[in-house]
């Protein structure tokens, strides 16, 4: 009995110095953890101003390439525009997404969270998307998606392609895909930390909280549209 | 080191304290004694409040302290008082029920 006391009173005087309860927390920065959580380290101002400053160069490669992000979910090559268009289009996506999500957040969130870490994380969570912009950069994939809107409205081809255009598409293509999906990714953890919620509601409210973003931003992208062909 | 058992290994149930004794003159008291709430806690938990209080209760300074978000941050402490409340739930049961 006495031995037990002891050794359990050692403990306890020792408790800060022999444990360390932020042991498993840390380990996680070993870890592919900074690619598909970076907001267990980062939030706030800083992924505020990292998010925004990726979404304007995600803006003037897209530029480059006339590639718009069309939708909170779209990547879309089109026509050609002034380069603060592709920059609209990309804080469109971003707050429209922020913005339900948020109030979805005050909602379901049992916890207080704020609301800079909603909109930084939202914002940084959008960078894979450079990464697609990137990958749209190379003529090949032009000269390959006007080949096949030619031959889709039935009218001679515009320029010929050859089978390296097709596998530079090709490649782009799985490039998107997967930047697609790691964005998604992103954008669920930055919602799941940023608003503390976790399991079905968290799923649950992300779902329908990007499908309302994207019919949002599908129709704020209409305005968007509408207004710079007005313009003069 | 042995770590303070808190719950039965045979039922799970919130242990208590039956024998205090002092190191000095062996001195033994026997009774039956809840532990702090404190202590009820895991050493996890147990860790992140002391880190807490040197930290002046700044969640952002020991954000900044651990390199970790200040959401990551604010959500371990949430978690820490969602396990608080049912164990201070199960002491005021306690004592109306004494009462």
């Amino acid at each position: 009995m006495t031995e037990t006391t002891t050794n359990t009173k050692g403990a306890n005087s020792n408790l800060s110095h022999r444990f360390d309860p932020f042991d498993k927390l840390r380990a996680g920065k070993l870890t592919i953890e900074w690619l598909f959580n970076p907001f267990r380290f980062i939030a706030g101002v800083k992924t505020l101003l990292i998010g925004l400053t990726i979404i304007l160069i995600s803006a003037f490669v897209g530029s480059l390439s006339n590639t718009h992000f069309d939708g909170v979910l779209d990547l879309h090559t089109g026509a050609a525009a002034p380069m603060w268009f592709f920059l609209v289009e990309g804080l469109i996506d971003w707050i429209c997404l922020a913005v339900p999500l948020f109030l979805f957040g005050l909602i379901v969130s049992r916890s207080a969270f704020r609301t800079i870490d909603v909109l930084g994380t939202q914002a940084l969570a959008r960078w894979p998307y450079l990464i697609a912009a990137l990958a749209m950069l190379p003529n090949a994939n032009q000269r390959v998606l006007a080949y096949l809107m030619s031959k889709l409205i039935q009218t001679a081809p515009a320029a010929a392609i050859n089978p390296a255009d097709v596998l530079v598409f090709g490649s782009a293509m799985i490039v998107v895909l997967l930047m697609t999906i790691w964005m998604v990714a992103l954008m669920y953890r930055a919602y799941a930390v940023s608003c503390n919620i976790k399991g079905a509601r968290a799923v649950a409210t992300f779902i329908v909280g990007l499908i309302a973003a994207e019919a949002i931003s599908k129709f704020a992208m209409f305005l968007l549209v509408r207004a710079f062909l007005v313009s003069p | 080191m042995k770590v303070l058992p808190t719950t039965c290994p045979s039922c799970s149930s919130q242990l208590n304290v039956k024998s205090l004794v002092c190191e000095r003159c062996q001195t033994e008291i026997q009774g039956q004694y809840e532990l702090p709430l404190l202590s009820r806690l895991s050493l996890d938990d147990q860790g992140f409040i002391i880190e807490f209080i040197k930290a002046s209760g700044s969640l952002k300074e020991m954000a900044h302290l651990l390199g970790l978000s200040y959401p990551t941050v604010r959500n371990r402490l949430d978690e820490i008082i969602e396990h608080i409340k049912p164990a201070e739930k199960s002491k005021k049961d306690g004592k109306e029920k004494k009462l």
